[in-house]
């Protein structure tokens, strides 16, 4: 056998695919032929070059597609973010160019315009207006009372936060936070809901129910954070509370010391 | 189970829009992947992020796999449609280097310089070659596959791969040859 004839067979040798006479001829060959061999060889030294391994991030990022397939959001997001290399002229995009929006700005203003000419004239609009009022208000009151009572935390922070949107202070949402204060078992909620009722500080029912309030709670923070609060209230009334609240056991001494600081300051008036 | 399957079986779960079992052929093809990427390009974030492309490429045309034609082939389509999409907006390649620091042995420094030689070799060779090497040596394709994935005859394959090694191997002669004239000049001053 010559070169030109093993080089034939040669891709065959490699893959093992040769068998019979061809194989002898072409290992003969390869003895032979120190060129041929180095070819033989250097396909065997192609084996050397180490093995390479994809760190686990790009599983991770697999997953993350698999995800998002399987809520069905994924075809969404890919095509968002192939929206910046392929220019199109979707309805959206209506709202990027200047032309437009400055075409939008003057049809809401003639809109405007004409609203306000138009809700400027009847009187007896207030008492309406009133009333629409008044059933907001006690949306939002139904609201707050319900989300207080979810089985989330997240949810009932929201309603905590909503009870910051009713204007009146009242009783039955006060009453509510100052519950969620003092029962609630997540520290954020109670923190929120501490915050929330700064706001209604005159109120004397939220003053006793802040007082009363120290000797429930049993986290650090929450702890501190209401003793502040009845310093910066400058509810003298507290006093005799944090004193008994003092002497508790196993009180965190950050905790004791701030008591300590809140009498102080609350006794000197 | 399902880790048993084979890709063909798995692909075809994946076509009804079962994702999971990509799971399974992602676990079996994300090495061989990267390897074929890393030899290809010499770049691991960019081989990284082309394995990701495959994957969300079998599953947004996972309609396209015919039932029962092989897996292995359609998903090297794939790959190599995905690379050539990426070198059309490629930037600038960082070579893969291989780290050869470092108190060694003296025959297993050789052994590591002749290593790196021969991937500075298959990283000069043109693309279309260095693919053919890499996807009949490292991905161990049949030539029939090959061909199939290559849409030509397998006569031409065995013809292409035989140009491609021999390219290689003038490639590394060269290399050789600088390596050691530059370490007789070190040797001599």
């Amino acid at each position: 056998m010559n070169c030109k004839e093993f080089e034939n067979l040669l891709p065959d040798f490699l893959q093992d695919s040769l068998s019979g006479e061809q194989l002898t001829a072409a290992k003969l060959h390869g003895a032979e032929c120190a060129d041929c061999r180095e070819m033989i060889a250097l396909w065997g030294k192609l084996s050397t070059l180490p093995e390479e391994h994809a760190r686990p991030a790009l599983r991770a990022r697999f997953e993350a597609m698999l995800n998002a397939f399987q809520e069905g959001r994924w075809e969404h997001e890919k095509l968002k973010s192939a929206r910046n290399k392929i220019p199109s002229w979707g309805f959206a995009d209506l709202f990027r160019a200047p032309a437009a929006q400055v075409a939008f700005a003057m049809l809401f203003m003639v809109i405007g315009v004409f609203v306000g000419r138009y809700l400027d004239k009847p009187a007896a609009n207030t008492q309406e207006l009133a009333a629409l009022h008044q059933e907001v208000s006690s949306m939002r009151q139904l609201v707050v009372l319900s989300l207080l009572q979810q089985q989330s935390a997240s949810e009932r922070l929201q309603g905590v936060n909503w009870s910051l949107q009713v204007n009146r202070a009242d009783p039955e949402i006060l009453s509510a936070l100052l519950h969620t204060l003092r029962f609630d078992s997540s520290v954020d909620v109670k923190l929120a809901a501490l915050d929330a009722l700064r706001k209604y500080n005159t109120d004397p029912q939220v003053r006793k129910g802040l007082v009363d309030a120290l000797q429930a709670q049993q986290s650090p923070m929450v702890q501190i954070a209401l003793i502040d609060t009845l310093v910066e209230l400058h509810e003298s009334d507290a006093v005799e509370q944090i004193k008994k609240f003092q002497k508790s056991p196993n009180l965190n001494p950050t905790v004791r010391q701030r008591a300590e600081w809140g009498i102080n300051k609350l006794s000197r008036g | 189970m399902t880790n048993s399957l084979p890709d063909e079986d798995l692909m075809f779960h994946v076509r009804n829009g079962v994702g999971e079992s990509l799971g399974v052929l992602f676990d079996r093809y994300q090495d061989p992947l990267f390897n074929f990427y890393c030899r290809l390009t010499g770049d691991r974030t960019v081989s990284e992020d082309l394995v990701q492309d495959v994957f969300y490429r079998i599953l947004k045309y996972r309609q396209t796999y015919r039932p029962g034609t092989s897996f292995r082939t359609w998903m090297y389509q794939i790959a190599r449609n995905a690379r050539l999409d990426s070198l059309r907006k490629e930037k600038v390649q960082v070579p893969l280097e291989f780290d050869i620091t470092g108190p060694q042995q003296p025959d297993r420094v050789q052994q590591e310089q002749e290593t790196a030689l021969l991937h500075k070799a298959l990283m000069q060779l043109p693309e279309e070659k260095r693919e053919i090497l890499v996807l009949s040596r490292f991905q161990e394709l049949k030539y029939e596959e090959i061909a199939q994935l290559l849409g030509c005859e397998v006569g031409a394959v065995k013809v292409r791969v035989f140009r491609a090694l021999k390219e290689l191997r003038t490639a590394f002669q060269e290399l050789e040859s600088q390596g050691a004239s530059t370490r007789s000049l070190r040797s001599q001053s």
